[in-house]
């Protein structure tokens, strides 16, 4: 019986990429259009845990500052002015730390002072003392809530 | 004078864009690796300080517009889009949702430098009340030359 060879055509496969480049351009300007480099950094801070006790409270065991309208300082009932801030409030913790190295920094700002007041006067108090390994334990950040009640705790008229 | 003209031979001028496609996918690959949605969009002026710490990536957020804006709070869980609040109560009772889904859920405060004091101080006594454990203070690297 005869055979019969049928010649086969070879067919060329091929994946078409002509419009690669138009979905790779596609894609970048999705992804540029819509990605942000967003903040990622800043100033943390922890509240203290929750517990029953009342701590007791005593007024001169603390250094108080208090941030005034337009970024004046009043430390420890003293003036600061806002320019003076940088050079001179560290070295008054730094000596006031010295004697007493356990006490409390209170930061209290004003209603009217700006949300910027305060954080050049908390990033101040968050820059490590350089000398003598002397370090600010506790930094504490109350609410005019918590000032109103600690002064009526004291028996304070305000 | 006779002028002898040679026919000029034209030289294909080329771009090479055998490369392309390399750059192309270098350039997708870097922003599929940084792509970061913005929970919150509100556009501030953040304070500058020299002392800054990473920030966790699905941190809770709360921001404040700037007073131009109206000092609107907007809040977001850190995976949803931000949305406004009207009130310090509503601050009180996201924070607590937040809190209760996630005790150790740290948050961020996304203020404008301009923004008083007052504000700031409202939303940090509704995290307080909520018994929000760390809190961020969102902020710009503050340089030498201020």
């Amino acid at each position: 019986m005869g055979v019969f060879k049928i010649k086969k055509r070879e067919i060329e496969s091929e994946i078409f990429t002509g419009s690669m480049a138009d979905i790779s351009f596609l894609l970048i300007i999705y992804f540029m259009v819509t990605s942000v480099f967003s903040a990622t950094r800043g100033l943390d801070f922890a509240l203290p845990e929750d517990n029953n006790e009342t701590p007791e409270i005593k007024q001169e065991d603390s250094i108080d500052v208090y941030v005034q309208p337009g970024g004046d300082l009043q430390l420890d009932g003293e003036p600061m002015a806002q320019e003076q801030i940088a050079d001179k409030l560290l070295p008054y913790i730094e000596e006031t730390l010295r004697e007493n190295p356990k006490k409390p920094v209170i930061l209290r700002t004003d209603p009217d002072a700006t949300y910027g007041n305060m954080i050049y006067v908390f990033d101040i108090l968050r820059t490590p003392i350089e000398d003598g390994g002397i370090k600010i334990e506790t930094i504490s950040i109350p609410t005019q809530r918590e000032i109103s009640n600690i002064w009526t705790m004291l028996g304070v008229a305000q | 004078m006779a002028v002898i003209r040679g026919r000029e031979k034209k030289s294909g001028g080329e771009i090479f864009t055998a490369s392309m496609a390399d750059i192309v996918f270098l350039l997708i690959v870097f922003f599929v690796l940084t792509y970061n949605t913005e929970v919150d969009r509100t556009q501030v002026d953040l304070p500058e300080t020299w002392v800054r710490k990473n920030i966790p990536k699905k941190a809770a957020v709360i921001s404040i517009s700037s007073p131009e804006t109206g000092e609107i709070i907007r809040v977001s869980t850190g995976e949803e889009m931000s949305l406004p609040v009207s009130t310090n109560e509503e601050v009180i009772t996201f924070a607590s949702t937040v809190v209760a889904q996630d005790p150790a859920k740290e948050f961020i405060i996304k203020a404008d430098e301009g923004v008083h004091y007052e504000k700031v101080d409202a939303v940090l006594d509704a995290l307080k009340q909520s018994k929000v454990k760390i809190i961020f203070l969102l902020s710009e690297q503050r340089t030498v030359d201020g």
